[in-house]
């Protein structure tokens, strides 16, 4: 259980302090500051134009802030480039589905383990024996995520020709194989039904257990955002308008407004756990039971910001195993660690 | 609502024809390896010994390994070059001067014209860093005939107007052990081409070439990519050079027109974009047009010529196939030849003969042919 | 002539600075206006249709051709010059518009890169065509007025040379006014920005791209005739190899999208490279008047992309 990389529990994986950024004369962030520890599943809100996006295009160096940083694990990362930060771990998707849509699926989620290939240019050119092994794991890897998400049968087909919620998913799925240790995830819900974002959020929850995973959400569905976050930050027009639990945020009266221009609070559609909900919480940890995890607590958020108590306790080692695509991913997702 | 992780794994896709092809009988494999051993018997042992078609051949390998080394930049990472005949005629010089002024050993001289054909594809790569589209095209071009006019000219490295020549070594005099020798550096060009697209580099230019954010998202440093795709470009191009100044054996400055850069570009086109086997049979297309046909045959020139009754229209016969050719494809066949003769290579490849191509295939299609706006 | 070794008097002073500068300057912009007038019709297409025209130099090459055969007879009674050219002209238009017509227009929902691989192949098409008929060695075009309007020392200016310089500032003048005071000047200026929304609003786009070429080939045939008339052997793709890419160059440090910039780009950019070629020495630089051109073309783009007088790239 106690790998040598073991991190401190609930340390600050992502700190972004006093972040600004002028573009001409919109001033698109004006001092923001958040914070994302470890395991925790963060909510980034805010109306359209609120500086959402710009946000996660200064975090994962897209653009380079006027003022202020962004730490990834108390090292300043401010001017690291988009793909030295996809090394260190970063994993983003984007608004409008970033992939490349002439390839494949299966190519997609090769391209993606770029950072992590595990051979150098050279050697794959010259066709060494080390770049077709490496090159086999690859495919293994991509294989286990496509039958992860479900998404096996569309292995060999061209990407652009699939539905917007299939993307979507696959796009997580290039985002996973970055092998990232904190996930930004632009708006996963776009373009998908009620049922398919409740599925998402459930497959968030499980992602963030099996491959010990951080994350940072833009998200516009207030059920999945009360559902998966333990902690909500809302931007309005480039500033920070509150923080806090998702269940507080959610009948703060400024965000109500910012979003309903001074509504009535209770405008904000209140979901509460439900039965249903409390129902497949109980399947997943009897899953994740039976595939031999140590007794995770109650996945519903902490009262205080503390250490998500669910969440595996080793970065990047995968504690719980949640049926047999899993374990399979898992050790095929082991395998390009040198 | 069920978890996807606890669904049972679901068995690899098949696709129809992949699992045609496994089934393997005498009847259905004979046939295509006769035709395999045919061509080949042809392409090393007939050509070879033929005084006549041998030197022309040795043309159509150099083109083909310019046209795969074209096909790096515009293929591959959707960049208009139309300055390659710098980069050829830089190895050309480079190996001439290399050998003759020199002096160096045979084979070193390839690796200076590696060098130098690298060097030059860099510094305008890293133009290309800043300037791309229709601007990247145009300063191409003026980078080719610059280098042409002006430095293929300096007396102390080029021999001025007169020429640098370049001799082979004794072993290779012989015109079909020469085209031989060009064979297998083609062979060595298409394996290392085929490893750049089976590898990671082929699938970060793939993706810097559609959406340079993604790219970077998925870890791909750009600039360093870009690069690598010019270099390795330019080296190419470099040896192909070497290989055209031993053959010529005198190489010269107007040798490397902006017409020879605008070939290139037709033949890559013509062939089919991004398609390997397009390529190299575009570029034997034109230079089989361009010496054989025209030069030695006379096809067409005879013809021209007594039409409009002016002497010396071979160069322009050439020139008005190829540009014709080049319309044609673009406007009527987008695919080129690679997608003309793709039954017959899905055929070879031991799939059922249709005239109709793959519809949801995958990285060997022609599609997505085209360079980037 | 005044000897090297003679101390550096006045006189020695005032014949270096003309024979280094002056005459250069003068030279080099009549030069200009040619790759200017070149980079009109480089413009219009550009504004028009947002891509470059390789084919461009050619469509001069056909109207001087033409008018060459016109002068010369062929065959035919010799015509005269004026006719010969309005003929040149003619001809240079129904070009364009053929390439309009069989190239451009199937290629309209192509990637703009393919259109301008296609232009570069109608380029060569009608480089063999052209050496189809005049042969490879050239043919040599009388100029529009013969005889010379200034000489002194070394300065010697053509009437030819003030003819054309005059040409350009008009047609400049003219075509700028056309899009800023024509109704169909407009019509072209907006079906570039929003070819769907214009045909929306009943704007004939496809007569309005036919139109644009055959005006592109009306500038390009006149600078072919004013260019081939300036003295020197035309061959078959000469404007291209030596007209063109100056002009290109024009149109881009003049900003591409800015009409007087093409006319003021030509001008500078002939005096550059005159000025260059003058100065320094064949045998430090071979051909310096091409590589002066280059690095103006490079620096423009990473200095200043959008040009001298354009606003935008």
């Amino acid at each position: 259980m106690s790998a040598p990389d073991t991190q401190p529990v609930g340390g600050a994986v992502l700190e972004v302090r006093d972040l600004s950024i002028r573009f001409g004369g919109l001033q698109a962030l004006q001092h923001v500051n958040l914070e994302v520890n470890e395991f925790e599943i963060v909510g980034l809100i805010g109306p359209n134009g609120a500086g959402k996006t710009t946000a996660f295009n200064c975090i994962t160096g897209f653009y380079t802030p006027n003022t202020g940083s962004v730490s990834y694990r108390g090292r300043d990362v401010t001017k690291a480039p988009p793909h030295v930060k996809a090394a260190m771990g970063f994993g983003r998707t984007f608004q409008n589905v970033g992939m490349v849509k002439s390839a494949t699926a299966l190519e997609n989620l090769k391209t993606a383990q770029h950072a992590k290939a595990g051979y150098d240019v050279m050697s794959g050119l010259l066709g060494l024996p080390r770049s077709w092994r490496a090159e086999r794991a690859l495919t293994a890897k991509a294989e286990a995520i496509l039958d992860l998400l479900g998404l096996a049968s569309i292995r060999d087909k061209r990407v652009g020709g699939q539905s917007y919620g299939t993307l979507k998913l696959l796009e997580l799925g290039c985002a996973l194989a970055t092998d990232p240790d904190i996930l930004l995830l632009d708006e996963p819900t776009s373009g998908m039904g009620p049922d398919e974002s409740d599925e998402l959020g459930e497959r968030l929850l499980v992602l963030r257990k099996e491959f010990g995973l951080t994350m940072l959400v833009i998200e516009h569905h207030v059920p999945l955002v009360l559902r998966v976050c333990d902690h909500v930050y809302v931007l309005n027009f480039g500033r920070l308008l509150a923080e806090g639990k998702p269940s507080v945020i959610q009948t703060h009266p400024e965000v109500v407004a910012a979003y309903l221009g001074g509504e009535a609070p209770d405008a904000l559609e209140a979901t509460q756990e439900t039965e249903e909900d409390a129902a497949l919480d109980a399947q997943l940890e009897a899953q994740v039971h039976a595939a031999g995890a140590p007794e995770p607590d109650a996945l519903a958020a902490q009262p205080e910001r503390e250490p998500v108590a669910g969440a595996p306790r080793t970065r990047r080692k995968p504690t719980a195993a949640a049926g047999e695509s899993a374990t399979r991913t898992r050790r095929t997702m082991r395998k390009d660690t040198p | 609502m069920t978890l996807t992780a606890s669904r049972p794994v679901s068995p690899p896709a098949d696709d129809a024809h992949s699992s045609g092809g496994r089934e393997f009988g005498p009847i259905r494999w004979l046939p295509r390896v006769l035709v395999i051993a045919l061509l080949a018997f042809w392409v090393l042992v007939v050509i070879p010994r033929s005084e006549t078609y041998a030197p022309f051949a040795a043309d159509a390998v150099i083109f083909a390994i310019v046209g795969l080394s074209l096909n790096i930049i515009v293929g591959y990472t959707g960049q208009l070059s139309l300055g390659h005949q710098g980069f050829f005629g830089a190895g050309a010089f480079a190996a001439a001067y290399a050998i003759t002024v020199q002096s160096l050993p045979f084979w070193s001289t390839f690796v200076v014209a590696a060098g130098v054909g690298a060097l030059f594809a860099a510094l305008l790569g890293v133009a290309a860093l800043r300037i791309t589209g229709l601007y990247l095209a145009l300063i191409t071009l003026v980078f080719g005939v610059t280098l042409q006019r002006s430095l293929f000219e300096v007396p102390e490295f080029t021999n001025g107007g007169a020429g640098q020549p370049a001799e082979r070594p004794e072993w290779l005099f012989a015109d079909g052990r020469f085209y031989l020798f060009c064979l297998a550096f083609l062979i060595g060009v298409v394996y290392i081409d085929y490893r750049l697209t089976q590898t990671k580099s082929g699938r970060a230019l793939l993706a810097l070439k559609e959406n340079e954010r993604v790219a970077e998202a998925f870890g791909v440093n750009v600039t360093s990519f870009k690069l690598l795709a010019f270099v390795l470009s330019g080296a190419i191009a470099g040896i192909a050079g070497a290989l055209y100044a031993y053959r010529i054996g005198n190489v010269t400055g107007d040798d490397f027109n902006f017409t020879l850069a605008l070939t290139f570009v037709l033949m890559v086109v013509v062939g089919g974009l991004g398609n390997r086997l397009g390529v190299i049979l575009g570029a034997t297309l034109f230079a089989v047009l361009d010496g054989y046909l025209l030069e030695e045959v006379g096809f067409l020139h005879s013809f021209t010529e007594q039409i409009f009754r002016t002497p010396n229209l071979a160069q322009y016969d050439a020139q008005f196939l190829g540009a014709l050719g080049l319309l044609l494809t673009i406007v009527l066949n987008p695919g080129g030849i690679a997608q003309q003769i793709q039954p017959f290579t899905r055929w070879l490849s031991g799939k059922p003969f249709s005239l109709h191509g793959d519809s949801e295939s995958g990285p060997a299609a022609v599609e997505g042919s085209h360079v980037r706006a | 002539m005044t000897p090297l070794a003679l101390a550096p008097d006045t006189t020695y002073l005032a014949f270096e600075f003309s024979s280094r500068i002056t005459t250069p300057v003068i030279s080099g912009a009549i030069n200009g206006a040619v790759y200017g007038l070149l980079g009109l019709g480089l413009v219009l297409l550009y504004k028009s249709n947002r891509i470059f025209n390789f084919a461009q130099g050619e469509f001069a090459s056909v109207a001087a051709f033409t008018t060459y055969a016109g002068t010369a007879g062929f065959g035919l009674p010799k015509m005269p010059y004026v006719f010969a050219a309005i003929l040149g002209v003619s001809a240079a238009v129904v070009v364009a518009l053929l390439t309009e017509r069989l190239v451009v227009q199937p290629l309209f929902n192509q990637p703009k890169v393919t259109l301008v691989v296609a232009t570069a192949g109608t380029a060569l098409l009608l480089i063999a065509l052209e050496g189809f008929v005049f042969g490879a060695e050239g043919v040599g075009l009388d100029p529009v007025i013969a005889g010379d309007a200034l000489t002194s020392g070394g300065l010697r200016v053509t009437n030819q040379g003030v003819f054309v310089v005059v040409v350009l500032a008009v047609l400049a003048a003219l075509t700028a006014l056309f899009f800023s005071r024509t109704k169909t000047g407009t019509a072209i200026l907006a079906v570039s920005m929003e070819p769907t929304a214009t045909s929306l609003v009943g704007i004939p786009v496809k007569r309005i791209s036919a139109l644009t070429w055959g005006l592109a080939g009306l500038l390009g045939g006149v600078a072919g005739i004013l260019f081939a008339g300036n003295g020197g052997l035309l061959g078959p793709g000469a404007l291209t190899a030596f007209a063109l890419i100056p002009a290109f160059t024009a149109a881009v440090f003049g900003g591409i999208t800015s009409l007087p910039g093409a006319f003021l780009g030509g001008v500078l950019i002939g005096i550059i490279q005159t000025l260059g070629a003058r100065n320094i020495p064949e045998s430090v630089v071979p051909d310096a008047n091409q590589v002066v051109i280059f690095f103006v073309l490079l620096l423009t783009l990473l200095i200043r992309p959008a040009g001298l007088l354009g606003k935008e790239t």
